[in-house]
């Protein structure tokens, strides 16, 4: 594990250790078994390097705990309760450089052509990371894809030559020697599409920038970005402007159906409101991808509860003596 | 009836984290009341709880708290009937720097700056200043004791709607078609009742349930019918910054992205869990009556416009 400050980490042992004692005589905690009683090892670590301000995932811990990631997040929130502690949370650039530190892409690990150093690497990603934040793409997200996708990309742009971009993240992570995440790759596709927002609003780049080319433009929109994400958003805000100047000489009665759709129940027989995540720059990808959601049964209005229940309906539920039979039989049958 | 429902799973998060969800609430059922106050001891002692990094917060909380026991001493002097103290534990926050997509020049904080002051906000909000928004029904739970002891098999034998497998659960699963609920009958005569949309729609369902139980030879009665939980869902229509609020609301909100995408926001008064997602999409839960779904709703909708980017 990457330990650079032995002073700090005894400080950590220490805290970790009284938290432990105090848990383990809780009576919540008490009677768990022993394997419950290593996860919550693994609890305390996690709340002292958090309360310390030493940058450190869940994953990291369970991992070295070989414990479910789930099974001891589940027990970190009821110890913090129990405890009754607030412990903030881990800020993903904090845990950005320990992270890129498992990935042996540097000189001594990786050919020439494919290593990067370090700290490259990772400024790089923290920068793509920020950005992306920004942008919607990390909040309730889960960290580890999102850098891993961010180091993939910042090591690709480092010198994004024919090498590194033909270089799948499959290849990259068996490079590196990292396991790879499947939901990083949904979050590369996600970030490209951001970069290319941005890419668009360079103006010395005459081509259309494209998911496929918009990884050697990473260098100037990251070193841009402040500037680039004014202009995009400025240029969004023209256009959403003008569209409603437009619709406004067209129809002037949408607007107030618009209002009346807002408040109150939905009306469920019009048709659905247009997804708010398509009309902005930026928006979570949950809500720009929104899945269908479940068509709602027809409500039953104004019932009081105390309608008269017909007979016919309850007899509808309970078998005929025929089929009470059979299924006896095919039970026995089953058995 | 079909067997086996599985519950859907969202994106790539397993069953395990509905179900951690669930061990949130069911815990927060079962546990004493949350104490909302951190004391004041130095920090560095081991046993204190992470230091608020906004004392002004903290004064701002006991002068809210002391406010409202005032305010509820004095509606029990008018002789109101017991209504539960309607201050709700509220603050407005105000636009936060950093807290919007356009990133600021020079060192972008990536989650916004701790909010100071807090402001408390003044109860009842006229309706001029309400949300606008209804939060819809989803689910209500509720209870209701039969009377008398039930033979499971015999059940499960003659009931069309029922499943029962003793081995892995105690008690028969039975659906019905209108209200589209399910309950649960235990062989003490206890049934649950879930799925309904509103408190009439479980009283009905529970009603036809016992009816199906009595048409199978049962003297079942209605006795304590209750409503245990109602959960409503509703939409803001706006991104939320989760990092923001779980810093600006430490004593509340608990956000972990590495084990679940939401944000748990412990409401105190009334006392709701509020599940608020990047979305704009917030799930209450936790309420008897619907009356502390729309309070919750109306007490975190300013708390989440502070949080809107504004363009």
């Amino acid at each position: 594990m990457y330990e650079p400050d032995n002073r700090v980490n005894s400080e950590i042992e220490k805290l970790t250790q009284i938290y432990y004692r105090e848990a383990y005589q809780h009576e919540s905690f008490i009677r768990v078994s022993l394997r419950k009683k290593e996860h919550l090892v693994g609890c305390c670590l996690l709340l002292s390097c958090r309360l310390l301000n030493w940058p450190i995932s869940m994953a990291t811990i369970s991992s070295l705990l070989d414990a479910d990631p789930m099974v001891m997040g589940m027990l970190y929130i009821e110890m913090v309760k129990i405890l009754n502690i607030e412990a903030p949370i881990v800020n993903i650039t904090d845990v950005m450089e320990a992270h890129s530190h498992d990935y042996q892409i540097s000189s001594l690990h990786a050919p020439e052509e494919l290593s990067e150093s370090h700290k490259d690497l990772t400024k790089r990603a923290v920068e793509l990371v920020e950005l992306s934040a920004d942008t919607w793409i990390v909040t309730g997200r889960r960290p580890i894809p999102i850098m891993m996708a961010a180091i993939y990309l910042s090591w690709q742009s480092l010198k994004p030559n024919k090498h590194r971009l033909k270089l799948s993240l499959e290849k990259f992570c068996q490079l590196a020697k990292v396991n790879k995440h499947k939901p990083a790759i949904k979050r590369i596709t996600e970030m490209k599409e951001m970069l290319c927002k941005l890419g668009q609003e360079i103006p010395w780049v005459r081509e259309a920038v494209t998911p496929d080319n918009v990884v050697k433009h990473v260098e100037d929109i990251l070193k841009h970005r402040h500037a680039l994400l004014r202009r995009a958003l400025r240029a969004q805000e023209d256009a959403l402007l003008a569209e409603r100047q437009a619709s406004c000489e067209d129809l002037p009665i949408k607007e107030d159906a618009d209002n009346h759709q807002l408040h109150g129940e939905t009306l469920k027989s019009q048709d659905p409101e247009p997804n708010w995540g398509k009309r902005v720059l930026f928006a979570p990808p949950c809500v720009v991808q929104a899945k269908k959601s479940r068509v709602e049964q027809p409500e039953l209005t104004d019932v009081t509860g105390d309608e008269e229940i017909s007979d016919s309906e309850i007899d509808a539920y309970i078998r005929t003596p025929q089929e009470v039979r059979e299924f006896a039989l095919s039970q026995k049958m089953l058995e | 009836i079909k067997q086996n429902r599985q519950t859907k799973t969202r994106g790539n998060f397993p069953n395990s984290c509905f179900y951690f969800v669930g061990v949130l609430f069911v815990q927060g059922a079962m546990t004493p009341g949350m104490s909302i106050f951190s004391p004041m001891m130095p920090y560095g002692s081991g046993l204190t709880p992470q230091p608020v990094q906004n004392t002004n917060s903290l004064a701002i909380l006991e002068e809210q708290q002391r406010q409202q026991q005032q305010q509820q001493a004095q509606q029990a002097n008018a002789g109101l009937p017991g209504t539960s103290g309607q201050t709700p534990q509220l603050y407005h926050s105000q636009a936060v720097a950093g807290s919007t997509t356009t990133a600021l020049p020079g060192n972008t904080p990536l989650y916004g700056t701790p909010l100071t002051p807090m402001t408390p906000v003044t109860p009842a909000t006229p309706a001029s200043e309400s949300s606008g928004i209804v939060p819809q029904l989803q689910n209500i739970v509720s209870t209701v004791n039969l009377g008398c002891k039930l033979d499971l098999k015999t059940i499960a034998l003659r009931a069309r709607n029922a499943e029962y497998n003793p081995k892995r659960f105690a008690a028969v699963i039975m659906r019905i078609r209108e209200p589209r609920t399910t309950a649960l009958i235990f062989s003490s005569g206890k049934m649950v009742c879930t799925g309904a949309k509103s408190e009439e729609q479980s009283r009905l369902a529970a009603r036809k349930y016992a009816r199906v139980v009595q048409k199978l030879g049962f003297p079942a009665k209605f006795l304590d019918f209750k409503i245990q939980n109602m959960v409503g869902s509703c939409d803001v229509k706006f991104p939320i910054r989760l990092e923001g609020l779980v810093l600006t609301h430490q004593q509340f909100s608990s956000y972990e992205p590495e084990l679940f995408p939401g944000l748990i926001y412990r409401m105190i008064k009334p006392r709701i869990v509020l599940l608020i997602f990047v979305s704009g999409k917030v799930v209450l839960t936790g309420a008897k009556v619907r009356a502390e779904i729309y309070e919750a709703f109306e007490n975190i909708y300013p708390i989440l416009k502070g949080f809107r980017k504004t363009t």
